[in-house]
């Protein structure tokens, strides 16, 4: 299509453009994480790490990363275990009602968390559980499984079909093919899942400052000041939140495609 | 019979294993760490439980205070409904809600021989309404502001902020912004309909007028924010006056450098009132009231006063004093000095202020379910 | 280093028919030994679901009924909370502004998507596109809320783009508390996702019916619109859907950015929530929105399988 290269510079140009909107606000929070005014605004004063030096020094602000990395390490296991458990049984079994049965398990990621939140908060109330860390977690559990079974699931896909029956005909049982060719098969994809579902609780703020009570984590104590006093501490927080967030990614993904790369030679 | 491969990767699956057993030994473990402190759990507007305030104080006394901020009484029951008694030990509600959290039995009897009755700035303050109950103290007065015409002295003149007219100036369409909740909006549409004293208690014909007059403000408004949104939009420019607030926004913008301020209009002003109350079934009654005597010493009406999230004036003439001596800018500014035009307790005395209340011949709820009509009209 | 061929070889050693062993085969039609082994598979996920997903949805439908005394929730059923709700202007106002505004945002996310994931998926190399992909999670990785914070600095009056706009003479532009701010917000949350599906669907089209409909002498508008949407109207819908799902439950761009004027159903369910403890009528609220979400869902599933089939 060599006639449209004029249409083809617009279009990448334009997409260009895009890119700058999507990033426009990160690259934002950023820059003004490290400028002195108390209010951001244009033009920049002076460069500064006192907001950094602020929340350094702020003990609820560890407080609440002890909390977010609590609540998204047990959010990850349990996830990526019920992900996992669920995309196997998607793999090998056929039984009735297994759309519903699929549909019970893939919603989740399709109600609004607004909902999810006013549910969860009613339901915990309820069952006596509200204001706990671990109400956090169950809720960021349900919303993350769906993510770690789809996951799995494509890592399974790619399996020999015969892989397994023929463990089993070695004179496995079940669970030793499981435990010895089934879920090392799965490894990369369960490390990646567990990634991706610590990473979805991580930034998840409606459930969490609905059923958190006292125990904020990251995003609830960002939504405060947001509410609140509103200053570039947020900023610093959110480029913090974002690099640790962004080490993880590509670590999961380098990690990935290592095993990948090592599995396939 | 051995699998190869599974066997190489076996050491790292019992890594793995490994590394969350132990992360989740470590969390119980962590969290004794952090219970060797008293922790005190605190319901507040917030900065509350900023470290400006209670980080001097945790630090002596090995306390650690918890806060879960609210935004509006309304808001406030709701968390303490949802909550199992005894959940917040320390509550700091505005003062026209202590009535309905002793009502609903949510806070404890406090003793009067622990706190400075002896020393307040004015005689109201005393017996402020609905802080006792047969002659038994529930709540005890920490601060208080006043709310007025916020604006910004670019769009607005001094002598047009002198009226809640100014809210209504044509140059103004769509730059007044509302600080979220009912109460204060309200009461000042009330006060601009002439109810002075009776602002909050209205008859059915009054409070048809106030709703109306609400409503033809509608077309001027530009938003209606939360206290960070109301902040930052006055910052900014985005609004220009603002409808429910006072110094408590404008002062900590004003301290920025930012060309606002707040003027207690020829219609009179409202005042907030920010009390402390223990809450029912807390194990750390003693402790909070130890904390309570602190911020009601001079030294703890000084930082009250100059909160970095927002100003409240101070109740005890120790406080006043000590404020004076040792801050005597945000003195000058909040007009914590006798003779001051804007003094607060003048104003008082001028009958100029009216104490914020909940409506008297409507229900909360009218008022809720008419602020959200408005909010969509 | 895996041991497949050896697993090979053995079953021709062995001549067995390894399949019959394989219960993916032969489990379907007379699946009657429900043993442990998938049931440790199969149960974990529905317990848990039915505990903690469909308990809470369906006791929010059941609260709907409940009634508030006193910021105390009654166990009733009265339909109190419903009839009050719809009798209310403001809530019937507040439905079809936000269903107006999802509605914006899904084709206004669809359309600024589309160029950029056509050139994704048909003008830039392999690798270009893994990166940009990979560029586009990235957002799913920073906190919406700092984002859309930053965009206060941006769209302000006093902020980035008034300042550029002030240098050529223009006069300040009032973005914030606005439907735009409002919409780019939406776009904010949106808009990575929306390019990721739509780049995805379209990279799956078969080059070979694009190539053939150019070699006909069809105009590159022409393969767009008759060749390349229809083969990618799945992926399309899905992404477009999405869209409109996170539009329509978001509470912080229309709060922070539009300023709360008026005031769309996730916000009015916060409102609720907060004011004196009126779970039952955010309820309402909250079933009003599933069953909107649900109808619209399923037609746009509808719409988004139906033509394939019967191609």
């Amino acid at each position: 299509m060599r006639s449209s290269s004029f249409l083809s510079g617009i279009l990448r140009g334009y997409t260009v453009l895009m890119f700058a909107f999507v990033f426009a606000p990160i690259a934002f929070s950023v820059i003004f994480s490290f400028n002195s005014a108390r209010f951001p605004t244009i033009p920049l004063e002076s460069f500064t790490l006192h907001w950094y030096q602020t929340i350094w020094a702020d003990p609820d602000v560890w407080e609440a990363l002890r909390n977010s990395v609590i609540v998204s390490l047990c959010t990850s296991v349990l996830a990526t275990a019920l992900g996992f458990a669920t995309a196997y049984t998607d793999y090998r079994y056929n039984f009735r009602f297994k759309s519903a049965y699929l549909a019970l398990v893939l919603l989740p990621p399709t109600i609004p968390l607004i909902i999810m939140a006013l549910a969860m908060l009613a339901w915990f109330s309820k069952i006596g559980a509200s204001g706990e860390l671990w109400s956090i977690i169950i809720a960021h559990t349900v919303l993350a499984a769906p993510f770690a079974m789809a996951i799995t699931r494509l890592r399974l896909n790619q399996m020999d079909k015969d892989l397994e029956s023929a463990a089993w005909n070695l004179g496995a049982s079940e669970w030793r093919a499981m435990r010895e060719v089934i879920i090392p098969f799965c490894k990369p994809a369960l490390i990646s899942a567990a990634f991706l579902t610590a990473a979805v609780s991580f930034d998840e703020f409606a459930i969490a400052w609905f059923v958190s009570g006292l125990n904020k984590t990251v995003p609830v104590l960002i939504l405060e000041i947001v509410q609140g006093n509103i200053d570039p501490q947020v900023n610093a927080i959110g480029t913090l939140v974002f690099m640790v967030s962004i080490t993880l990614v590509v670590a999961a993904q380098v990690f990935f495609s290592l095993r990948q790369s090592k599995s396939s030679t | 019979m051995t699998f190869k491969a599974t066997d190489i990767l076996k050491p790292t699956r019992r890594e793995i294993l490994k590394i969350s057993g132990a992360a989740a030994l470590s969390a119980p473990f962590v969290s004794r760490a952090w219970a060797q402190v008293t922790e005190i759990n605190m319901l507040a507007w917030y900065g509350h439980g900023e470290a400006d305030i209670v980080g001097e104080y945790e630090a002596a006394n090995n306390v650690k205070f918890k806060p879960k901020y609210y935004a509006g009484g309304d808001n406030m029951l709701a968390l303490i409904a949802q909550s199992p008694p005894g959940t917040y030990d320390l509550i700091l509600s505005d003062g026209e809600f202590v009535q309905q959290l002793n009502a609903a039995g949510y806070i404890e009897e406090m003793n009067a021989a622990d706190y400075p009755f002896d020393d307040m700035l004015h005689s109201d303050f005393e017996k402020f309404p609905g802080h006792w109950k047969d002659d038994k103290l529930y709540s005890m007065i920490l601060r208080g502001g006043h709310l007025g015409v916020s604006y910004n002295k670019n769009s607005v003149s001094a002598e047009e902020a002198a009226s809640y007219k100014c809210f209504w100036k044509p140059e103004l369409k769509g730059k007044v912004g509302h600080f979220d909740w009912h109460l204060p909006s309200l009461g000042m549409m009330s006060l601009y309909n002439g109810n002075a004293a009776s602002l909050f208690d209205v008859d059915e014909a009054a409070w048809t007028k106030l709703k109306e007059t609400t409503l033809s403000l509608r077309p001027q408004v530009g938003g209606f924010f939360d206290y960070g949104g109301t902040f930052n939009s006055l910052k900014n420019g985005e609004m220009q006056a603002m409808c429910g607030i006072g110094d408590w926004i404008t002062g900590v913008l004003e301290r920025d450098g930012a060309p606002v301020a707040s003027v207690i209009p020829k219609e009179g002003g409202i005042q907030f009132t920010e009390s402390y109350s223990i809450g029912k079934g807390s194990e750390k009654a003693d402790e909070v009231t130890k904390f309570i005597q602190y911020m009601m010493s001079a030294d703890g009406q000084v930082k009250s006063a100059q909160m970095k999230a927002y100003p409240g004036f101070c109740v005890t003439k120790a406080g006043r004093a000590k404020l004076q001596e040792v801050d005597p800018k945000e003195a000058a500014r909040s007009g914590q000095v006798e003779g001051n035009s804007n003094d607060p307790i003048a104003l008082i005395n001028e009958g100029r202020i009216h104490y914020r209340d909940i409506p008297k011949q409507q229900s909360l709820e009218d008022w809720n379910d008419f602020w959200s009509e408005y909010k969509n009209a | 280093m895996r041991q497949p061929p050896r697993y090979l070889t053995f079953r021709v050693y062995q001549g067995v028919d390894l399949s019959q062993l394989n219960p993916v085969q032969n489990a379907s039609p007379t699946e009657r030994r429900m043993d442990i082994f998938a049931l440790t598979w199969r149960l974990p996920i529905i317990v848990w679901q039915i505990l903690f997903f469909v308990g809470p949805l369906l006791f929010m439908v059941a609260m709907s009924f409940f009634l508030v005394k006193n910021y105390v929730m009654q166990e009733t059923f009265v339909f109190d909370n419903w009839s009050k709700m719809f009798s209310r202007g403001y809530f019937r106002d507040s439905y079809f502004l936000t269903l107006f505004l999802a509605t914006l945002s899904t084709i206004v996310a669809s359309l600024v998507a589309f160029p950029a994931s056509f050139a994704l998926a048909f003008k830039v190399s392999e690798s270009t596109r893994r990166w940009a992909l990979f560029l586009l999670i990235i957002p799913f990785f920073t906190s919406y809320l700092v984002r859309i914070f930053a965009w206060y600095v941006i769209l302000a009056e006093s902020g980035a783009i008034n300042a550029v706009l002030s240098t050529i003479g223009l006069r300040p532009y009032t973005m914030l508390n606005t439907k735009f701010g409002t919409i780019v917000g939406y776009m904010t949350l949106t808009l990575p996702l929306v390019v990721v599906l739509q780049t995805f669907s379209l990279a799956n089209v078969d080059r070979n019916l694009v190539q053939a409909a150019h070699n006909l002498g069809c105009s590159p508008w022409r393969t767009v619109y008759t060749v390349i949407i229809p083969l990618a109207k799945t992926g399309l819908i899905v992404a477009a859907l999405f869209c409109f799902i996170l539009s329509f439950g978001d509470f912080v761009s229309p709060y922070y950015l539009g300023g709360s004027k008026p005031p769309t159903l996730p916000i009015l369910i916060i409102d609720t929530t907060k004011s004196g403890q009126q779970w039952p009528r955010a309820a309402v609220i909250a079933v009003v929105m599933m069953a909107t979400l649900i109808t619209i869902a399923f037609a746009a599933i509808t719409l988004a399988y139906r033509k394939r089939a019967s191609r």
